[in-house]
């Protein structure tokens, strides 16, 4: 819309630090030095507020909920303050033929100029019947609006790659935006949820240098994506030291150990999980004791499970470095000490067989 | 001139020798990487722990460092005549001239060698130093591998202080024992080239060759 986002704070409510503190959350997870985020700022300020249409298929909607996380306002506020969000089943105020009629005529007034985000799986068996949405598949729906729209971001691992539909043996043939759509810069943003951070994290980017953000060979953004989860873990000084939890519940798991042998992905996943963190309270599923899943891979959900059996073919560290080293110190010291006893053995025996002669010992 | 092969060295005295010395090299060798893990950005993931092998090599040396030292102290005390702390406490007449024998011999300043069968007094003194300092490392390694145990805790923070202040002198200690094998290595060739006994042999055989009627 030509609509400027210029008076954010008054508009929301927004508090002006909040959106500063927002803009400089997204500047640490693109990796950006602090002298960007007055650029940042300024593109949240005073760039057009690009249009959103958000469109709703396979899913559950976690991502939107995760995304509006009432506890987080000043991301969910940013989110929904820098872009002009023209169709969104769950929080748009229409419903029927008058949410019909504002998806269409957005879809014309901005056509090759908005943002298509997708959410969820789109199904293709049987002509893609098991989704529908006023009277039209999901197929349909996606393959009209998608060649129109300036670049499209899947939001969650559903619409990135399939999801728990796509899971094998994937009854409603179930697939993922990039492999129905081509022709448009496609983004994904996998994970069940995704973190906000990273959505509004590209968003900002697109906005700040009017361009996607740079992408690893599944699609997703280098900047949230690039990094192995198991690489930045609070735990991994555990499973490096070989101190695992063995089951939910057991000493190791309430000292905090690696959840490695209780089945965390962490090693197979790549995502910004350990450092972004989650909600107001920086938690996310390790810190609190569950291992990784490995949901913003592709298929996590036939290659991942069973989510609570390690993965195979991660050489671990032993029973221990310390564990190991001391059992082995202590055999050494017991062969010094049976040294030490034969040599005092052998010199009393000698002294009863020769008589107390100590200068011939 | 006529020799005569006199047994210096018992067997226990030479196996604790060398595995104090197999323990110092790889306990030097691993800690400087665990100092400074050159490799870690490289190497480290789900394959390779560098950090953890070198620590856990560490470890091990630690402990027949530890074992090694303990024998020593053994020694000492029920050892062989010149394996026991006696025979190099300068508190004889014939031990307080042997000190000042090699000192002066050490410096050039006489040419008066004392051809004692065991240690002479300045290298025994020297070598109660390096096991007192050994006591102190074996110590301070354990007092930084434990440092959640309460016992380790306890009386480790009375003898070194803090962990950052029981690794500062865990690795000052570190540079002793290097320096202590140069000086150590030194002496001995130098000894052994200034009044050949067979000096450098008698720690793998046992025995010295003394002057007869000595």
């Amino acid at each position: 819309m030509e609509e400027k986002a210029g008076n954010i704070e008054q508009d929301s409510g927004l508090s002006r630090r909040g959106f500063i503190k927002g803009c400089t959350m997204v500047a640490a997870a693109l990796g950006l030095s602090e002298a960007m985020i007055p650029k940042l700022v300024e593109a949240a300020e005073s760039a057009e507020r690009p249009t959103v249409i958000w469109l709703h298929f396979q899913e559950c909607t976690g991502c939107t909920e995760s995304l509006l996380r009432g506890s987080h306002p000043d991301i969910s506020s940013l989110i929904l303050d820098i872009i002009s969000l023209d169709y969104h089943e769950t929080i748009m105020v229409p419903s029927g033929h008058q949410a019909e009629k504002s998806l269409h005529d957005s879809v014309e007034k901005n056509a090759g100029k908005f943002i298509l985000v997708v959410e969820g799986a789109i199904p293709t068996k049987d002509n893609g019947i098991y989704c529908q949405i006023a009277g039209r598949t999901a197929m349909d729906i996606l393959a009209e609006i998608a060649p129109k729209a300036k670049a499209i971001i899947a939001i969650g691992t559903c619409a990135a790659y399939g999801g728990i539909q796509a899971a094998d043996p994937n009854p409603t043939g179930a697939k993922g935006v990039q492999d129905l759509v081509s022709g448009v810069p496609i983004v994904n943003i996998p994970g069940c949820p995704p973190n906000p951070v990273t959505f509004l994290g590209t968003v900002l980017h697109f906005l700040t240098f009017k361009r996607l953000p740079n992408c690893d060979n599944l699609g997703r953004p280098l900047f949230a994506y690039g990094r192995r989860i198991h690489d930045h873990c609070e735990r991994r000084a555990h499973f490096d030291e070989g101190r695992f939890a063995e089951q939910f519940g057991d000493f190791g798991h309430k000292n905090g150990y690696c959840l490695y042998k209780v089945g965390c992905k962490g090693p197979e996943t790549f995502s910004n999980c350990p450092a972004a963190r989650f909600n107001d309270v920086d938690v996310w599923p390790v810190s609190v004791g569950h291992g990784c899943v490995g949901c913003t891979e592709p298929a996590f959900w036939d290659t991942m499970t069973p989510f609570y059996e390690r993965l195979p073919n991660v050489s671990i560290p032993g029973t221990g470095i310390i564990a190991d080293a001391d059992s082995a110190g202590l055999k050494i010291l017991g062969v010094a000490a049976a040294a030490a006893g034969i040599h005092a053995a052998v010199g009393i025996g000698k002294s009863l067989i020769k008589g107390k002669d100590k200068d011939k010992a | 001139m006529n020799y005569e092969i006199k047994n210096a060295w018992g067997i226990l005295l030479r196996l604790y020798h060398w595995s104090l010395v197999l323990s110092i090299v790889t306990l030097v060798a691993t800690g400087f990487y665990i100092n400074s893990p050159w490799t870690n950005t490289t190497l480290e993931g789900v394959g390779a722990f560098p950090m953890a092998t070198m620590r856990y090599i560490h470890f091990l040396a630690g402990y027949v460092f530890t074992a090694a030292v303990l024998v020593r102290l053994f020694l000492y005390l029920f050892g062989n005549r010149q394996e026991r702390i006696w025979d190099v406490l300068p508190v004889t007449p014939r031990n307080i001239k042997s000190l000042s024998t090699t000192l002066g011999y050490y410096s050039y300043l006489s040419d008066k060698h004392d051809g004692r069968l065991g240690h002479n007094v300045l290298a025994g003194l020297t070598y109660i130093l390096t096991i007192a300092l050994a006591v102190l490392q074996f110590l301070s390694g354990f007092y930084l591998l434990y440092p959640e145990s309460a016992l380790w805790q306890g009386w480790g923070g009375v003898i070194f202080g803090s962990q950052q202040q029981g690794r500062f002198l865990h690795h000052l200690l570190m540079w002793y024992f290097i320096l202590f094998a140069f000086a150590h290595v030194y002496m001995v060739i130098w000894n052994d080239l200034k009044s050949p006994e067979g000096l450098i042999s008698s720690i793998f055989t046992g025995n010295k060759f003394k002057h007869k009627n000595t």
